[in-house]
């Protein structure tokens, strides 16, 4: 019997996110909101874990209240239940913030054997949440994992590094981060969504979990976003008209002046 | 409080990407008016390289436990010396292990972390330094600041460039032998990936194809304009990932290998934001497509509209004529 918290992001769709040259603003409108894709792998893994040696997974998410639809679709994959931590007082959490909520809430919960979680979110990038968690709650973390087998106490995990693989051992309780690559997430059933709708879902507000409005939010935040701007690449953009006999050598002539290539 | 904090700090765990920490830290820490300190863990250096790239001050730690990047273990050792020196300022470089380590270290010291920071600049009382991220997907750059020190930030190898070695410079090795508990987490194995060619971050011209390719046996060409040019292969997300072409660390783009070559070519690769994010650090970008309207023409220095199956083996064509006419 192992119990599995699993850590879920709800995130707009990133590749369809565009935007709008005259506001200078980011286009959500229209876009789908999804499950951040490593965690996605994090609740697949979660739910292998507890197919193959029995116990309970529980899915948890920071947001607003459309973050119901993300855990909704963590419990039709096969969660068995879950929380949704909702609050005005915690819009505008840095890292920082956001892991003082997840951290209150997996002291509510108290009773865990493993925090499973996706390497990175896909809006942000920061790979900051896991690791500030496990700091927090004094856990071993074990990032970047490909695979994870359980044994009794034990956890082997094998991990995926910018130039080695590497398999390591660490005890339980721990946080363990997912890569895309540790396996291919189940689309649920149709009778799975239906069932789905049956399960708990919690909502806990800044109160439920004690919570001080000084510790979440902007407020509770160690770091500031001071602007946001429009990302723009400056670039020459000279596009080379004509015959592939004449742009070719044009090409390579040009690139031979920038210094970037060398005559073989 | 923030008045005790002083010093710019730069760790990584590998030695050219604290150079290139080194470099940015020395502007800043001129900007700064204070000192410059190198942290070196492994026991790999006598502190003398870091010197004459730029530190003032190396301290080293040296204990049998840290040879091997450990999270927790690396995380005890800076921490001893961030709360006895009380550094302004720590970069740390975004490797994989760099990019575990940092929140967890400043989560620890609570304070603030900006992870793969692209730009770093002084605010105009010279207190905090600004620091850009991008966002959502490459859509948006944000500014960042921290409210507490030190300010950490990680960032990437190859936004900024090493100082040239000086061997003149003078500089104080300091020892340091803190405290470390054991690691919670036992390495059982390391397997080395197995490097075919040059890696994509290391790469100078890296030579990159979509789905303009459309057999698995067309990469022929790409293969042989990579060798002519002497560049490394690298792919879009659906080549790596969906067909299975190339490996999951060739793919290039935000979620994949975030790249800064010289020359960086793009056949066939429409250009979403993504992968356009991954390139960005690039000097020159190529873009060589048949749809006229592909987005990747918008960030590219040169462009070709125009079947890949004739460019490419015309452009071959073109470098191995200019080797010949030398």
């Amino acid at each position: 019997m192992v119990k599995v918290i699993v850590l879920v992001k709800q995130v707009y769709q990133s590749a369809d996110l565009k935007v709008d040259r005259s506001t200078k603003s980011l286009v959500t409108q229209g876009v789908a909101r999804v499950i951040s894709e490593t965690d996605k792998n994090a609740i697949e893994e979660a739910i292998k874990i507890k197919e193959k040696l029995g116990g309970k997974v529980t899915a948890i998410s920071m947001g607003p209240p459309e973050a119901k639809e993300a855990l909704r679709e963590a419990l039709a994959m096969g969660a068995d239940e879950s929380c949704l931590l909702t609050d005005p007082l915690f819009e505008g959490s840095d890292a920082h913030a956001t892991a003082n909520v997840l951290a209150a809430a997996i002291t509510k919960i108290v009773d865990y054997d493993v925090i499973l979680c996706g390497t990175y979110s896909e809006d942000l990038f920061a790979f900051q949440v896991g690791p500030r968690l496990a700091e927090i709650c004094n856990l071993p973390q074990i990032t970047y994992a490909t695979g994870i087998t359980l044994d009794g106490p034990k956890v082997t995990v094998e991990r995926d590094l910018e130039n080695e693989h590497q398999i390591v051992e660490g005890k339980l309780p721990c946080l363990i981060s997912v890569t895309r690559e540790i396996n291919e997430p189940r689309l649920p059933t149709l009778m799975a969504i239906m069932a789905a709708s049956k399960k708990p879902m919690n909502t806990w507000t800044a109160a439920d979990l004690g919570l001080d409005k000084e510790e979440v939010g902007f407020n509770g935040s160690l770091v500031e976003v001071l602007r946001s701007a429009v990302s723009v690449g400056e670039r020459k953009r000279i596009m080379l008209q004509g015959e592939v006999a004449e742009t070719a050598p044009q090409l390579v002539k040009a690139l031979l002046q920038e210094g970037v290539l060398k005559a073989s | 409080m923030s008045q005790e904090n002083k010093g710019v700090w730069v760790f990584s765990e590998l030695p050219t990407l604290a150079y290139e920490l080194l470099g940015k830290g020395r502007t800043l820490a001129d900007n700064l008016g204070t000192e410059l300190v190198a942290v070196s863990i492994d026991g790999n250096t006598d502190g003398h390289d870091y010197i004459q790239r730029g530190a003032d001050r190396v301290f080293l730690v040296n204990d049998p436990a840290l040879t091997t990047f450990q999270v927790d273990s690396y995380a005890d050792a800076i921490t001893a010396l961030v709360n006895e020196n009380k550094p302004d300022v720590l970069l740390i470089g975004a490797t994989r292990n760099g990019l575990e380590f940092a929140p967890r270290l400043a989560e620890r010291l609570k304070t603030g972390c900006v992870t793969e920071a692209t730009r770093l600049e002084l605010d105009a009382e010279k207190k905090f330094v600004l620091l850009d991220r991008v966002t959502y997907g490459g859509n948006l750059t944000e500014t960042h600041i921290s409210r507490s020190k030190p300010q950490i930030a990680t960032v990437a190898k190859g936004l900024f460039s090493p100082l040239q070695a000086d061997p003149s410079r003078k500089g104080e090795v300091v020892k340091s032998n803190p405290t470390i508990k054991p690691s919670a987490v036992k390495i059982l194995e390391t397997k080395p990936k197995s490097a075919k060619g040059i890696r994509l971050t290391d790469a100078s011209i890296i030579v990159s194809f979509g789905r303009g390719v459309r057999k698995k046996e067309d990469m022929a060409i790409i293969e042989e304009f990579a060798k002519t040019v002497g560049g490394a292969i690298g792919c879009s997300r659906p080549i790596a990932e969906d067909l299975h072409w190339m490996p999951v660390d060739q793919y290039v783009g935000l979620s994949g290998q975030k790249v800064n070559p010289k020359l960086y070519l793009a056949f066939g690769i429409s250009g979403q934001i993504q992968h356009q994010t991954g390139i960005r650090g690039s000097r020159i970008i190529v873009a060589i497509n048949n749809d006229p309207k592909a987005p990747i023409f918008e960030t590219s220095d040169y462009g070709i509209v125009g079947d890949l199956y004739q460019v490419i083996p015309a452009l071959t064509n073109a470098v191995k004529q200019l080797g010949k006419a030398q």
